[in-house]
């Protein structure tokens, strides 16, 4: 992989709209929820409303919005790659670039570049506007244990943009990651986590597990952050490396 | 343009003239041979017309050359390198294929940009390209948003995006009206003429066979004729005489019992191989029988094609 590999990947980004609006949306959905979050916490303390829920700390309140953002990076990891094999595109990136594993890393960097470069605001955005709405019962973004929150959020965000942008280039469509994925993250290991049977497995799905890194302060159930980081790597390598296999194999 | 001169231009260091070289080259797609051991050689500086009906294994073949799809045996090496071997390919062998388009979202600019970037061309070169092409006022626009002659051009500024001195191109004809196929010719002559390679593909057989000095036939996969289009005009386009006869039927016995192959036709004229016109001519005056048309027809290269690739798909 060389610098002018990792250029046309930049210019092959930034010159379509799709990737673009999704990476804008994990910044705008980030702090727009961290808003909201702060804002209707605010409220439920101030009115002493029960269903504010009992673990809720000012300091953990700030990384909700991450949760969210989640969502438009999952799209933006499916779109860094369906803009190869929705039209044709591949063609001629491979006639380019035909060293395959040279190609896939060129765009996998780029991608991830782009993932922690709106991410890394998205993250101090979400904070640092949960705190301004929560007034007089937020806290410091420096805060013991919120930084290292907020650098686990980057880390999350970025490798489950890897992880879809493999699983995508296995599937060669948008259509099964993103209906495999956005349901997974949306509902399906909250649910799988209260259902008895599958909770202790849940625990093992790459969303669940990185979500560790963004607790400020683990709980006693929690696996952790160090242990949630090796399962949503694990994840993560197995997704690429399924995809570098295909992209290697497969014939255009 | 450049002085070649014996140097080949893929990698200046050798002096093998051979570009494009295939040998043995298969294909299948469930158990379907699209190639079955195609061998060839594609000549330097010239114009060669890779021909053959629809399905014959032509992109197969042009995908297998560019590194796209993997044969089965065999090999296809330009330079003697396999394309997936070689570094910065678009400064040695241009390409466009339709399994290779644009991204639709993408302007016809920064599509030729970052092709330039991937392979350290200069960005005055997109200018170039879309200045030679003609599509230097819709550079800006969408590739989604072009027709299909501006596709085109833009599939031809990005295969001559890194001044290459080996082109293929796939069914560059394909879809275009008779003054784009007309421009089309013109292109392919000077970009030999300059000493490119020129490797192009099409199954309006007797279309491109005019632009070209060397002809590659193949039929389901197999090589079916390999030669210089002189020699193959000369080899295949036959003449004949067609005779209208106001007795075709008592005409046509008289020449079979001269020894001259007559052939009956369905709209009522008889054709006459291995006998000139002036010998039909006397034989009919001999035997009294009134001629209403007595001409020489040359057989068009289409037939020639088609009687070439009729028992192939």
């Amino acid at each position: 992989m060389t610098t002018a590999l990792l250029r046309a990947e930049l210019t092959k980004l930034r010159t379509v709209r799709g990737p673009m609006v999704a990476l804008g949306l994990v910044l705008a959905v980030g702090a727009g929820i961290g808003a909201l979050d702060g804002l209707s916490a605010r409220g439920a303390i101030e009115s002493h409303n029960p269903m504010l829920r009992p673990d809720f700390t000012a300091e953990q309140a700030g990384l909700v919005g991450i949760q969210y953002a989640l969502l438009p990076m999952i799209v933006f990891g499916v779109l860094l790659v369906t803009g190869e094999y929705g039209s044709g595109m591949i063609g001629v990136s491979l006639l380019a670039v035909p060293r395959r594993g040279r190609f896939y890393a060129a765009k996998l960097t780029v991608g991830a570049l782009a993932a922690v470069a709106v991410t890394v605001p998205a993250t101090v955005a979400s904070v640092t506007v949960t705190q301004l709405a929560l007034g007089p019962y937020g806290t410091s973004p420096l805060a013991p244990g919120v930084p290292a929150a907020m650098a686990g959020a980057v880390v999350y965000l970025t490798l489950m943009c890897l992880l879809t942008a493999g699983v995508t280039v296995m599937a060669r469509n948008a259509l099964v990651p993103l209906a495999v994925l956005l349901p997974l993250v949306m509902a399906g290991s909250q649910i799988l986590s209260v259902i008895d049977a599958t909770s202790e497995l849940s625990r093992f799905l790459p969303d669940r597990a990185g979500a560790q890194l963004t607790l400020v302060e683990p709980g006693a159930g929690d696996m952790g952050p160090a242990a949630g980081l090796a399962v949503l790597l694990a994840w993560t390598v197995a997704a690429l490396a399924g995809g570098h296999l295909a992209l290697r194999r497969r014939d255009v | 343009m450049t002085d070649l001169g014996t140097m080949c231009r893929v990698c200046g260091a050798c002096d093998s003239s051979t570009m494009i070289e295939i040998e043995g080259l298969a294909k299948s797609y469930r158990h379907v041979a699209a190639v079955d051991g195609l061998t060839f050689t594609v000549p330097d500086g010239k114009v060669t017309a890779f021909l053959g009906p629809n399905g014959a294994g032509k992109s197969t073949t042009m995908k297998m050359i560019l590194g796209l799809v993997r044969p089965d045996r065999g090999r296809a090496t330009l330079g003697g390198l396999p394309y997936r071997e070689l570094d910065e390919p678009l400064r040695r062998v241009g390409a466009s294929l339709e399994a290779a388009v644009p991204h639709r979202g993408r302007s016809a600019y920064h599509h030729l940009l970052w092709l330039a970037q991937s392979n350290r061309i200069g960005r005055h070169r997109v200018h170039e390209v879309l200045e030679m092409v003609d599509l230097t006022g819709a550079a800006g626009r969408r590739a989604g948003g072009f027709s299909l002659g501006m596709s085109r051009r833009l599939g031809l500024a990005a295969a001559l995006l890194g001044d290459p001195p080996v082109l293929v191109l796939d069914e560059p004809a394909n879809g275009l009206d008779p003054e784009g196929i007309r421009r089309l010719r013109d292109l392919l002559r000077r970009l030999a003429a300059e000493g490119r390679t020129v490797f192009v593909s099409s199954h309006l057989m007797a279309e491109m066979a005019q632009t070209a000095e060397h002809l590659i036939v193949i039929g389901r996969g197999r090589l079916l004729a390999d030669m210089s289009t002189a020699d193959f005009v000369a080899r295949n386009a036959r003449s004949y005489v067609r005779i209208r006869a106001r007795d075709p039927e008592r005409l046509h016995r008289e020449l079979i019992s001269a020894g001259i192959s007559a052939t009956g036709r369905d709209d009522g004229s008889i054709a006459v191989e291995g006998a000139s016109a002036a010998e039909v001519s006397e034989l009919a005056l001999a035997r009294g029988l009134p001629l209403d048309e007595l001409s020489t027809q040359t057989a068009s290269l289409e037939d020639a094609f088609l009687r070439l690739t009729g028992g192939s798909r």
